[in-house]
């Protein structure tokens, strides 16, 4: 792919950042999807946090991800917390229906690394494998 | 805390060999708005001024480089004037008369030729003498009116339309094409006068999509419409496009200064849940959103594929009910976050979804 990078995740100790730059497409969306569960298990993370500031749009097909991402995450040993829902966006998702079902939310990624330490414990860094960008 | 293993990169330092011609910028747009009434356009010609003034800024005196832009930014409205009328002199024509000489351009000509006489022959009687009394022989609306006992204003209709039907024809015998349709013709015509109500009567978005020949052949009618900027068409072919259509929509409606940040998200959203289906089901369609301002103003999207269709469309609109992987929610979502929401489907032919959000009130 070229141009800017459309995501990024980064690790950070037994965390792993994972932040959508920018809109993305469903085929996009799938592709984050899948770097995101492999890098669980190369890292070997117990934490994910799933940055979506800059998201305009969490339609149910986006939403449907961050599920299937945040249960995904869990069958492989992770807690997922999504952050940085925008408050327009949180309305659409409920006028919408759409939940992030078991997946825990925060309003920023602070609180959301507070939950994960909470949750998962703070940990030394990892130092096996080095984290970069995905 | 840990340390975050990664760093963003940061731009390099700025440029600062500008800044005599930055001073200039608030002059040149006072000047340009002074006689350009539109706000992209003057912003247009802002810019030109200040890249042309930036690229002599070397050669010209410093104490001068102000004079200078005041010329340029006349020099460069006065150009965009001239262009703007020839533009709106030669709007009815579909070809580009002033095409450059090619060595193949005899027989092109020769080509052209025959295809606008077999055009010219494909109008009524009436039509044609009074097209080539205009434009050819010059004669004004007024003498024509004179001698046919009939008024400026219907000969100027008439010959409105005889131009329409002109362009069609003339495309038509080009390609050396007999439309596969009776609808062809009604379509393309409605296309070619650029009128609107006409080509929603005869549904030609529904048959634009469904004729590959009509597709074709109307997109030069299509280009030569002016630029409406309260309409966007946003062709749908894959995933990509989603996007693109849901932020078209956000654009539009964001400029009507009447929806809040929550009514633009909630508008996006519809727009992607709807034109995903588009792209699920039928591969690819269209999505158009248009300005309304009758019977109140608002925005009004228009999705339609010549896709499968959907056989139960009432089962389609219930919650949970889905074919793909998705929650079921994209129809009885999106019409959750409309105003008004319409669904005409059949089976074999495809699907349109029309969906309104109002202004103001809710």
């Amino acid at each position: 792919m070229t141009g800017p990078r459309l995501v990024s995740i980064l690790r950070q100790g037994s965390y792993l950042i994972a932040s959508i730059h920018t809109a993305l497409d469903d085929t996009e969306m799938t592709a984050f999807q899948h770097d995101l569960v492999e890098r669980i298990g190369r890292d070997r993370a117990r934490g994910v946090v799933i940055d979506v500031a800059a998201l305009d749009v969490l339609d149910s097909f986006a939403s449907w991800t961050l599920r299937t991402i945040g249960e995904v995450a869990r069958l492989r040993g992770a807690v997922t917390v999504v952050v940085g829902i925008q408050p327009e966006v949180a309305f659409a998702m409920v006028a919408l229906g759409m939940d992030t079902g078991s997946v825990r939310t925060a309003l920023d990624l602070e609180e959301g690394l507070a939950f994960l330490d909470r949750v998962v414990g703070p940990r030394r860094p990892a130092t096996a494998t080095r984290g970069g960008p995905a | 805390m840990p340390r975050v293993e990664a760093a963003e990169w940061v731009g390099g330092p700025p440029v600062r060999d500008s800044d005599a011609v930055a001073a200039l910028i608030p002059m040149v747009r006072r000047i340009v708005a002074a006689r350009v009434a539109d706000v992209t356009a003057a912003e247009d010609l802002v810019q030109e001024t200040l890249a042309r003034v930036l690229a002599a800024s070397g050669r010209v005196e410093p104490g001068m480089l102000e004079p200078y832009a005041i010329a340029t930014a006349r020099n460069v409205v006065a150009t965009a004037w001239r262009e703007q009328d020839r533009q709106r002199r030669n709007q009815h024509r579909v070809v580009d008369l002033t095409a450059p000489d090619l060595p193949e351009g005899g027989l092109l000509a020769e080509e052209e030729r025959s295809a606008v006489a077999a055009a010219l022959a494909r109008l009524s009687e009436r039509d044609r003498q009074a097209l080539i009394a205009h434009e050819v022989s010059g004669r004004d609306t007024r003498s024509l009116a004179a001698e046919l006992g009939s008024t400026a204003g219907a000969v100027a209709a008439q010959l409105h339309r005889a131009r329409a039907r002109l362009r069609v024809e003339y495309l038509l015998a080009r390609d050396r094409t007999e439309p596969p349709t009776d609808r062809c013709r009604p379509v393309l015509f409605a296309l070619s006068s650029g009128d609107r109500r006409r080509q929603r009567e005869v549904d030609a978005g529904r048959h634009l999509l469904e004729c590959d020949v009509c597709a074709a052949l109307g997109q030069p009618l299509l280009e030569r419409a002016p630029q409406r900027d309260d309409e966007v068409r946003i062709p749908i072919g894959g995933d990509a496009d989603v996007v693109a259509a849901r932020q078209a929509a956000r654009e539009l409606a964001g400029r009507l200064d009447c929806f809040s940040p929550t009514d633009l998200t909630l508008l996006a959203t519809a727009v992607s849940e709807v034109t995903r289906n588009i792209v699920k089901f039928a591969g690819s369609g269209e999505v158009v959103v248009e300005v309304l301002d009758e019977p109140r103003r608002g925005v009004q999207v228009t999705a339609r594929d010549a896709g499968p269709g959907i056989p139960d469309v009432e089962r389609a609109l219930q919650d949970g009910y889905s074919t793909y992987a998705g929650l079921g929610l994209g129809l009885p979502g999106a019409r959750r976050l409309m105003d008004e929401f319409a669904i005409a489907s059949e089976v074999g032919r495809g699907t349109t979804v029309t969906m309104t959000r109002w202004c103001g009130d809710r």
